[in-house]
């Protein structure tokens, strides 16, 4: 057994190997540790519960935020009832969410050019009530938004305007506006 | 009358694999659920890693710390002193015989200790998935995509990279950079 207050496995290192992220060697020389050292066992097992709390959390629907299609097809896999929306640059689309939806998901395409990161902001009627600057998935020629169902069934009978920009060379660029005409909450 | 329970967490590894290995059949319980209480969050952390299961882990902490014990009552552990090493040893030939597993399961759990002792750590005992989600929410959206990315949808840091236009090391050091703020987050409550 180490010394009490061991903290030579730093988080960083458990998290790399909670992820699978180390070669065999450096993995083993975690392991080996542990299997000798409480504190630092303590702090892996501090780590593990909370990345088994993070599915349950995810699976809530209770997240939202930017995604890729590897999230989606997880939330499919389990069940989730996600309302999804193809958005092109100018769209007016009807919108709205049944009593069994648990996400809704925007797909909204643009021609991204190089743009890396881009800033998605919500309003309604006339108030900006999202601001959010994700990452653009490589190759795809869109973006992932999700919004908790729950969520949109608290809005009226309003119109969404969502607008998609980048910042290139310290100058903001719109790549598309879209709208959502939400027609409120629907029961089967 | 002593604190069974207080007495119990200040032996060493040692000691509790020693008075396992010498007491009689029956009456070392509070012992075995010690190095149960101990081991078990240490090999499900193994598990996980390398089962890239849940459920997994979960079986394979409750097998190897039963066959730890059943090998320390039939005399067979050598280094008392070394018991970690032993389970760990344990742990890497079962993840490597994963089949053995369910047949041995039936016949242990019958045997020995009662194995659904909690075993999360107490500090983090309580999360629940409003609070974790609360804290979600309040990542950037990068920290938040990566830890999804991970530990949701399993995916390795170079497929994480390709997909998000990132190098490997970006990726480490944005989940790094996440987990210590999820972690604060729920520790401390804020969101």
């Amino acid at each position: 057994m180490t010394a009490p207050g061991c903290d030579r496995i730093a988080l960083a290192d458990l998290t790399d190997y909670a992820a699978g992220d180390l070669s065999g060697a450096e993995a083993a020389a975690i392991e080996e540790h542990l299997f000798s050292c409480a504190d630092c066992a303590g702090r892996a097992a501090e780590l593990d519960a909370l990345v088994r709390a993070i599915p349950p959390a995810v699976r809530s629907a209770d997240v939202g935020g930017f995604v890729t299609d590897d999230v989606l097809n997880q939330l499919a896999r389990d069940g989730v009832h996600v309302r999804t929306f193809v958005l092109s640059p100018g769209a007016v689309v009807p919108c709205a969410v049944w009593d069994d939806d648990e996400l809704m998901a925007l797909r909204l395409r643009a021609n991204f050019g190089g743009a890396s990161e881009v800033t998605m902001s919500q309003r309604v009627a006339g108030k900006e009530v999202v601001r959010s600057t994700g990452q653009v998935t490589a190759n795809s020629g869109e973006v992932i938004y999700t919004v908790p169902a729950a969520w949109v069934r608290e809005l009226p009978v309003v119109n969404v305007e969502v607008l998609l920009s980048t910042r290139e060379e310290g100058e903001e660029r719109t790549l598309g506006s879209y709208t959502l005409v939400h027609g409120g909450a629907l029961q089967r | 009358m002593p604190d069974t329970h207080a007495t119990i967490e200040a032996v060493s590894d040692e000691a509790l694999a020693r008075r396992i290995a010498s007491g009689p059949a029956g009456s070392t319980d509070v012992e075995e659920s010690e190095l149960y209480r101990r081991f078990a969050p240490r090999v499900r952390f193994y598990g996980r890693r390398h089962l890239r299961s849940e459920a997994g882990a979960d079986d394979l902490a409750q097998e190897v710390l039963l066959l730890t014990i059943e090998r320390l009552r039939a005399g067979e552990v050598q280094k008392l002193e070394q018991i970690g090493s032993f389970i760990l040893g344990t742990s890497r030939m079962m993840c490597h015989s994963e089949r053995q597993l369910a047949r041995r399961r039936e016949a242990l759990v019958a045997r020995f200790v009662d194995t659904s002792v909690e075993i999360a750590p107490p500090s983090l005992s309580a999360l629940d998935s409003p609070r974790v989600a609360a804290c979600l929410r309040g990542l950037a959206e990068r920290e938040r995509l990566v830890l999804l990315l991970t530990y949701y949808a399993e995916r390795e840091a170079p497929r994480i990279a390709e997909d998000l236009n990132l190098s490997p090391g970006a990726v480490r050091v944005i989940r790094h950079r996440a987990i210590a703020r999820l972690r604060d987050c729920v520790m401390g409550g804020r969101s």
